[in-house]
């Protein structure tokens, strides 16, 4: 076994009940289930969170706006630019987009899902479905190979990071503190001075 | 707590300097890692654990500060050895990551039982906490359990580094479960466990566990005996470090 | 993955009206060769920089000197490590691994803000390295999350979000110490005097002698000048410093009326260069350790991927 840094998982998180989940950057881990907790760990030491899913790098196929209008003759048996763990059988297939250009620190959210026998069916049928105008990034991925957290975890997993206060630059008071300093520094100033 | 009596009050104040000062000791330990664990996820996610022990620590102190009226700064940064009530177990050195981890493993499993049990004690001083720091050791016992598999069956290697540490961790185990002549009366009053009782729900919990992992227990479980107070060298070099800008210049607010 | 797969089609012209208009360059858009290779290099710096500069503040978590101000620094240090993360992230969508990245900066070839080559000699230099060195990094960080690169403007955003309490932790120990015992105040002021030339030459060369500005510039990698930045921070802090009764060690300082600017003294960029080129008083500690911790990891690294490998995902264990 080669030394190696370990495989990458992208990881989605959920911030509250309702809204969907949104690609916040990858973890390298050697399973689903340290990914999970690696995920926890890299992206939820900032409330909030209620649940996380992680995705083998792997297993996503990618496409940019641009990359489908210049791949003009894209057909649904394009294969080589998929992941190569296509089998025959319809499975549902799980789709992510980028549909805006505002500043912020996730990329694609979850829209919904498709059903097709391999990835390239799954990302026309994705472009087809999904086909707001604004959307500029389309991911899709297996069902079957997404790891979740549970309604279980979220009290170990994610309620402790809201506890951590110190984290939060809200709990620091220093302009109280500079303008105290500077009555004091200034207060002695006047004493010397009349001294 | 007013009408407590002597006897009690001091025991429960022994009891949790004992559980503040495991927290300390084995967050002191956890911490030395930041910045040098094998693969960056995991310098996060250990950088984690020691927080969340350090909290842990601060949490039992301030519980004991509103018995004693003992500043838990003081107490941490200006205390000799002799009077730390911690195991020996947490104040060995960090070692290789495999003992970092089993060391790990091992006391987020007698935490988890004792808090178990804590979160239901008569005394709200030491139910209070429970809760709280119970949460924060499922997802612990998760991490350190999920690693000791790994490292237990990974390759030849990680597996004798692993049976190494257990080797020799298992017979400072023993000292977690000890009866103590001081805290025997909270026993009794049935507002502590039985560390006796804990030691049988602690090794239902870990022997089926260690074993599924690839490691070997020992055939007799041969503990230390010693009290809380008795200490290795380990905990001096320790503290020298530890207290060390607190006790160069003790009048200062930090 | 598409992103080294890409067909020879793209436009220049279009790639620049893209920026142009605000939008972000994607993994898997067009993209000239010198903006991959810059950012791939600016972004590993940056990665490398966040890694190694755990060293020198972590170094003092065993020794902080009361529980809240540990639990504090675990905290800074762990989030550096996590920027780290996140870049190294940037710039693997870019089609660079982080082996390779590590294997650089481990054999000494990659390049680190050499701020990060400079010892910690008192607990009074944390709270110094907090307001100031992370004070100068917030100006930066604040410009590049509108960089034109999606996945870095993204790491950058969350930085930036994150960095908050690391500066505001670092003033609080300086305001707090520089009013403290004789000793507290004569350790604050010596920290002070080390640390305040390095951190103004994190903000790099000056805009007559920087390279590539323009070009980064219209790409929308770097929208403000290593000058303008610069002298911001130094207004921001000089107030700031006198107020508490700390002078900065710079005999030329003085206060230009009708700019309103506070113009410091030259730079000696011949030392900036010597520490940039490894002769710094900790590069060689700082790799020493890095690499240490890499080697004694292996074992663990081949470990976890040995069990993955015998554990296949749909096999039945836990």
């Amino acid at each position: 076994m080669t030394d190696s840094q370990w495989p990458r998982f992208e990881v989605f998180l959920q911030d509250r009940e309702g809204h969907s989940h949104r690609n916040v950057g990858t973890v390298h881990a050697s399973d689903s289930e340290l990914a999970l907790q690696n995920a926890r760990d890299v992206f939820v030491r900032r409330p909030s969170c209620q649940s996380l899913w992680v995705v083998p790098a792997t297993a996503i196929y990618a496409l940019t706006k641009q990359e489908i209008r210049e791949n003009a003759g894209l057909s649904a048996d394009d294969s080589e630019q998929q992941p190569k763990n296509a089998d025959l059988d319809v499975k549902s297939y799980l789709v992510f987009q980028k549909r805006n250009q505002r500043r912020t620190m996730s990329y694609v959210e979850y829209v919904g899902r498709v059903d097709a026998a391999t990835p390239g069916q799954a990302m026309a049928g994705a472009i087809t479905a999904f086909d707001d105008p604004s959307s500029t990034v389309w991911w899709v991925c297996p069902a079957s190979v997404v790891a979740r957290s549970t309604v279980d975890d979220v009290e170990s997993m994610f309620t402790p990071a809201t506890e951590k206060a110190y984290r939060m630059p809200q709990h620091y008071r220093i302009i109280q503190q500079m303008l105290e300093a500077k009555s004091r520094l200034l207060g002695k100033a006047d004493i010397e001075q009349d001294a | 707590m007013d009408d407590l009596n002597k006897e009690t009050h001091t025991a429960i104040a022994h009891y949790l300097t004992a559980l503040a000062d495991d927290e300390l000791v084995l967050a002191h330990r956890d911490s030395e890692w930041t910045g040098h664990a094998p693969i960056l996820e995991e310098d996060i996610a250990f950088s984690n654990i020691a927080q969340d022990e350090m909290g842990h620590a601060l949490l039992w102190y301030n519980q004991l500060s509103g018995l004693t009226g003992l500043d838990p700064d003081r107490l941490v940064f200006f205390r000799e050895a002799s009077e730390f009530r911690n195991v020996q177990m947490v104040e060995l050195p960090k070692g290789d990551w495999a003992f970092t981890i089993l060391r790990q493993y091992l006391f987020d499993a007698y935490e988890l039982v004792q808090l178990k049990w804590l979160e239901r004690s008569p005394l709200p001083i030491l139910a209070d906490p429970a809760a709280k720091i119970r949460r924060e050791e499922i997802y612990h016992f998760r991490h350190t359990g999920a690693w000791t598999q790994r490292l237990g069956m990974g390759t030849g290697e990680s597996n004798r580094r692993m049976q190494r540490a257990l080797d020799e961790l298992w017979p400072f185990a023993g000292q977690l479960f000890s009866r103590n002549e001081s805290t025997w009366p909270l026993v009794i009053a049935g507002t502590i466990p039985d560390p006796v009782d804990q030691w049988s729900e602690w090794q239902t919990l870990v022997v089926p566990f260690l074993t599924g992992s690839g490691l070997k227990l020992p055939g007799e479980i041969n503990s230390i005996a010693a009290e809380r107070t008795h200490h290795t060298d380990h905990l001096s070099d320790l503290l020298l470090d530890l207290q060390e800008v607190a006790r160069s210049d003790p009048e200062a607010s930090w | 993955m598409s992103e080294t797969n890409q067909p020879e089609t793209g436009n220049l012209q279009e790639f620049e009206a893209r920026i142009k208009r605000g939008e972000k360059v994607e993994p898997g858009d067009w993209m000239p060769d010198t903006y991959r290779q810059q950012l791939i290099r600016m972004i590993s710096q940056h990665a490398h920089s966040e890694i190694v500069g755990m060293l020198p503040e972590g170094a003092w978590i065993t020794r902080a000197p009361t529980l809240q101000r540990k639990l504090v620094l675990i905290a800074k240090v762990q989030d550096e490590a996590g920027h780290g993360q996140y870049l190294y992230h940037a710039a693997e969508t870019l089609g660079i691994s982080r082996e390779t990245m590590l294997d650089a900066l481990l054999s000494g070839q990659a390049k680190y803000a050499s701020v990060f080559n400079y010892p910690t000699l008192s607990w009074a230099d944390i709270g110094v390295i907090g307001w100031l060195v992370d004070g100068a990094a917030i100006k930066n960080q604040t410009m590049l999350a509108q960089c034109s690169y999606g996945p870095y403007s993204r790491a950058m955003v969350r930085i930036s979000a994150e960095e908050g309490f690391h500066m505001k932790q670092g003033k609080e120990m300086v305001i707090r110490y520089a009013q403290g015992t004789s000793k507290q105040k004569a350790q604050v002021q010596d920290a002070i005097n080390r640390w305040w030339w390095p951190t103004l030459m994190m903000f790099g060369l000056p805009d007559a002698v920087s390279k590539h500005s323009d070009t980064l510039k219209r790409w929308g990698i770097k929208t403000r000048s290593n000058d303008t930045l610069r002298q911001e921070f130094v207004n921001e802090m000089v107030a700031d410093l006198n107020t508490l009764g700390l002078s900065i060690p710079d005999p030329d300082l003085r206060y230009d009326q009708e700019m309103e600017n506070w113009i410091h003294g030259p730079i000696d960029w011949d030392e900036f260069w010597r520490v940039v080129n490894g002769a710094g008083p900790c590069n060689a500690e700082r790799l020493a350790t890095r690499r240490k911790a890499h080697e004694e990891g292996q074992w663990v690294r081949e470990a976890v991927a040995a069990y993955a490998h015998k554990h296949p995902p749909g096999s039945h264990d836990d």
